[in-house]
């Protein structure tokens, strides 16, 4: 043991002090900055068509320019068009298209969670079973069979993104509620006559939101990957509309003599998935704190 | 373990049922008319009858699912739109190429997994270059990683082939289908040598993301086993710490890394279409790509199916190896 002491009490302290290099003041301002890159990147989102320098759907210069040359600063496409205004708008496309996939999943789960975790018994147990044969299949292939079966274009791409993504939230909600019910508060409004809508409304699924929360900021990056997979594989909005993931896939062929074409909208996609990670924890550490 | 594994195989079969009838629905729901996209849209009205009649769309929709549920189960998967051919032999031959790259994703992922989580955890020097891969690799789409692995290794360096599943003209096309196996066992080695050029960079841009995800799950397990007071013990016995990790914690922190790997591979099938696009691999992926234009709804639901069938299959092993490895989980 005495040996083992200080060997074992070596990283952990280290690991304490980086935790600690920020005074908890500081850390909680960096999480709050991080997590307003939501904000920004949502700004940004609703600018787009006032920060776009150029028509994303017109040729405006000559066609294949690299990248600063001719005023255009992430060049132009190969029929002239300019990449930063396409990567704009389809940007604005991306980050809505999964804030909308979340609160659907989270409409649909939550209202599924609710019910299960309060009426518990034979209700909960179905609700779970088809939660679980939800969860139990590949979400990116499955909602890649719905848009299909459908028909391509976006509301279609949202409404079978949502339908493979609630499973998550109504597992949660459920089980963050079915451990509030056996709590004495919840017994103290059964008792004083309140009813199970009031019930569930008032004391159940406020107790579900922090848990929700968290789940669904660190989602924002999953679902910006997943919505550029399906794009990319030419389930999202036909072809001139600018999208990322779409046009990444449709520009591969210049990918060997002018990269940045498909490139670009890529990178877009890596830095919308990379603030909605780093926002994701920031959001957690910030709950986690309270 | 053996009513576990019983159990385990139950849910399978009802999952896959639940597969297929979610399959048969869309297919019903689905505004394209089987009959019209068979025939064209200029058909009789007597054509159009005697083909619903040919395809037993005149039949209650019960008879239908059964019918379409016994063909899955002679390995009928239906007939594609676009190509006329059944779509078991179309899948036959695309096949063998998806799994071979999605075989090979799941053991580089594995494999980088576990380099990432020890790295880190025993702060190996040059440790930094694989925290920087979990924090960008968690936000990476795929098909920008395979984009990149083009420009550097293609167009650069010029060290890998971009394209296909090999460059020899006729390999050999038995008895696995996986190049990498049948040119061992055709004793052609440079068939396996280039299938693997070929293979490098399709799987490692698969990997990337799943490794990121099983490795932070597995570093996270290995550093709380590490502070557990049988940890501890071994210190006390004067093991070093790399014995201590290999031979004790290891399999204790193993379990939550593996139900990630399950869920992982879910992912991976839908990463696997994307990359095989990019890198024009003739596989499953690129056939169902080229089905969505054209609306040829049969081909993909035939892909979904295998695809779906695959990831209950590896879950459902998963689970078992789980229990094997932790004989204190019994669900």
């Amino acid at each position: 043991m005495a040996v083992a002491e200080p060997q074992l009490a070596a990283p952990l302290a280290a690991r304490r002090r980086s935790a600690r290099l920020l005074p908890a003041n500081a850390a909680r301002w960096a999480n709050w900055s991080i997590a307003g890159l939501l904000g920004v990147v949502t700004l940004v989102a609703l600018l787009a068509p006032v920060l776009a320098p150029h028509d994303p759907l017109q040729p405006v210069g000559q066609p294949q320019l690299a990248p600063g040359q001719g005023g255009f600063l992430l060049g132009t496409d190969g029929i002239g068009r300019d990449v930063l205004s396409r990567v704009l708008y389809g940007l604005q496309a991306s980050w809505f298209a999964a804030l909308l996939v979340i609160v659907g999943g989270v409409i649909i789960g939550g209202i599924i969670g609710v019910v299960a975790g309060t009426f518990g018994g034979i209700v909960d147990n179905v609700l779970m079973r088809i939660t679980d044969g939800f969860l139990a299949l590949p979400a990116p292939v499955l909602a890649i069979a719905i848009v299909a079966a459908l028909g391509p274009g976006f509301v279609h791409t949202l409404l079978a993104v949502s339908i493979v993504w609630w499973p998550f939230y109504a597992r949660i909600v459920r089980g963050e509620v079915r451990a509030l019910a056996a709590r004495p508060h919840v017994e103290a409004a059964r008792l004083a006559g309140a009813g199970t809508f009031r019930v569930a409304l008032r004391h159940l699924a406020p107790g579900a939101v922090p848990a929700t929360v968290v789940t669904a900021s660190l989602d924002v990056g999953n679902l910006v990957l997943t919505l550029a997979a399906l794009s990319f594989l030419g389930l999202g909005q036909p072809a001139p509309t600018p999208e990322l993931g779409a046009d990444a896939a449709r520009n591969l062929s210049y990918l060997l003599q002018q990269w940045w074409i498909p490139t670009m909208p890529g990178l877009a996609v890596l830095v919308l998935a990379m603030v909605g990670n780093l926002a994701g924890d920031a959001i957690r550490n910030l709950m986690e704190d309270r | 373990m053996l009513q576990l594994a019983g159990k385990r195989l139950g849910a399978m079969v009802v999952i896959i049922l639940a597969l297929t009838a979610v399959m048969f629905g869309l297919q019903k729901i689905s505004p394209l008319d089987p009959v019209h996209a068979m025939l064209g849209q200029s058909a009789s009205a007597q054509a159009v009858a005697a083909e619903r009649h040919v395809l037993g769309l005149d039949q209650p929709i019960t008879a239908q699912y059964l019918h379409y549920l016994a063909g899955l189960l002679h390995g009928d998967l239906g007939t594609s739109y676009r190509t006329r051919n059944p779509l078991s032999s179309d899948l036959g031959t695309a096949f063998p190429a998806t799994a071979e790259l999605t075989l090979y994703g799941l053991i580089f992922a594995l494999i980088l997994a576990v380099l990432l989580a020890v790295a880190t955890t025993l702060r190996w020097p040059g440790s930094w270059l694989f925290r920087l891969i979990l924090f960008v690799g968690a936000s990476m789409p795929p098909f920008l990683l395979a984009i990149g692995g083009i420009l550097l290794f293609f167009v650069n360096l010029g060290w890998l082939p971009a394209t296909g599943r090999t460059s020899i003209h006729n390999p050999p096309t038995g008895p696995t289908g996986l190049l990498t196996i049948d040119g061992l066992l055709a004793g052609q080695f440079n068939v396996v040598t280039d299938a693997l050029s070929h293979l490098l960079l399709p799987a490692l841009a698969l990997a990337i993301g799943p490794a990121v995800s099983i490795g932070r799950v597995l570093r996270s397990s290995l550093v709380s086993e590490l502070r557990s007071d049988y940890a501890r013990t071994a210190r006390a016995k004067g093991q070093r710490e790399r014995q201590v990790l290999i031979r004790h914690v290891i399999r204790n922190a193993i379990g939550p890394a593996l139900s990630m790997t399950g869920l992982q591979a879910g992912l991976m099938f839908g990463g696997v279409l994307v990359i095989e696009q990019v890198f024009s691999w003739p596989g499953m992926g690129q056939y169902m790509t080229q089905s969505i234009p054209v609306a040829d709804f049969p081909a993909i639901a035939a892909v979904t199916l295998v695809l779906g069938i695959g990831y209950v299959l590896i879950n459902t092993v998963v689970d078992l190896l789980q229990a094997a490895a932790d004989p204190r989980i019994d669900v």
